[in-house]
């Protein structure tokens, strides 16, 4: 008991010692105060259970909260070439955006269903088939993202 | 529903799920038998035969699905080749 007494005052010590310095937040306050309170009433249960009371309200290290960029029909059409031109069955020298892709490129059906994939992974929702039948030029598929996306353009 | 535009969406649905695999060497095999044999079979024309070949699809679809469950529950450890392209990127 003696051993468990020291150890509790250790641990009260050292968040007195990190509230002071201001490394705390102010929510922990009351959780540091009943432990305070609890080392005199040694119960070990309390104890623990107090100190997961304490390891939930400090916030999280290496979380950070953020949007991305604001997407431009620019930027679209840029990411768009791009996936398509770092995709192997096509030649990045014929691409336009205005090239159809079975009939100037020379792609089956199978490859765009791969291109639209690629899309959905590069701008991150999904684009039902029935939608994807229909984009068959790279302007189709920027004009498709910019609805999506309510860009104007 | 015509057979060309099942086989469209049961290709996307393979790929989709195959690259779910968590062993790199199942993911990229999948991914790689997926896209031959559809290759290969592209200039079937006998209906009867699409319909073998789409059946036969959907029960490799299945198996993929629950192989990939199988997979997660035992986690694998990142090949040499995956470590690399998280460094770089």
């Amino acid at each position: 008991m003696a051993a468990l007494r020291t150890r509790l005052c250790s641990v009260v010590r050292t968040t007195n010692a990190l509230f002071s310095r201001g490394i705390l937040q102010k929510t922990t306050i009351p959780a540091i105060t009943r432990l305070n309170h609890i080392t005199e009433g040694q119960n070990g249960r309390q104890f623990s259970s107090l100190t997961q009371r304490i390891t939930v309200k400090c916030h999280p290290v290496g979380v950070r909260y953020y949007s991305h960029p604001p997407l431009t029909v620019d930027s679209v059409r840029d990411r768009v070439l791009l996936v398509l031109k770092l995709y192997d069955k096509i030649n990045p020298e014929k691409l336009t955006v205005d090239s159809h892709f079975m009939n100037d490129l020379g792609l089956d059906s199978l490859d765009q269903v791969e291109i639209i994939m690629a899309m959905e992974d590069e701008f991150g929702f999904e684009i039902p088939d029935a939608d994807a039948d229909r984009l068959m030029r790279p302007a189709d598929i920027v004009q498709y993202i910019a609805d999506k996306e309510d860009l104007a353009a | 529903m015509t057979s060309r535009t099942k086989a469209l969406s049961l290709y996307k649905a393979l790929l989709r799920e195959s690259r779910k695999f968590s062993n790199y060497n199942f993911r990229t095999y999948a991914l790689r038998r997926v896209k031959d044999a559809f290759r290969e079979n592209k200039v079937v024309t006998d209906q009867s035969k699409i319909g073998e070949l789409l059946i036969f699809g959907e029960e490799s679809l299945k198996i993929i699905q629950r192989q990939v469950t199988v997979g997660q529950l035992y986690g694998d450890l990142p090949v040499v080749l995956e470590k690399k392209i998280e460094q770089t990127s």
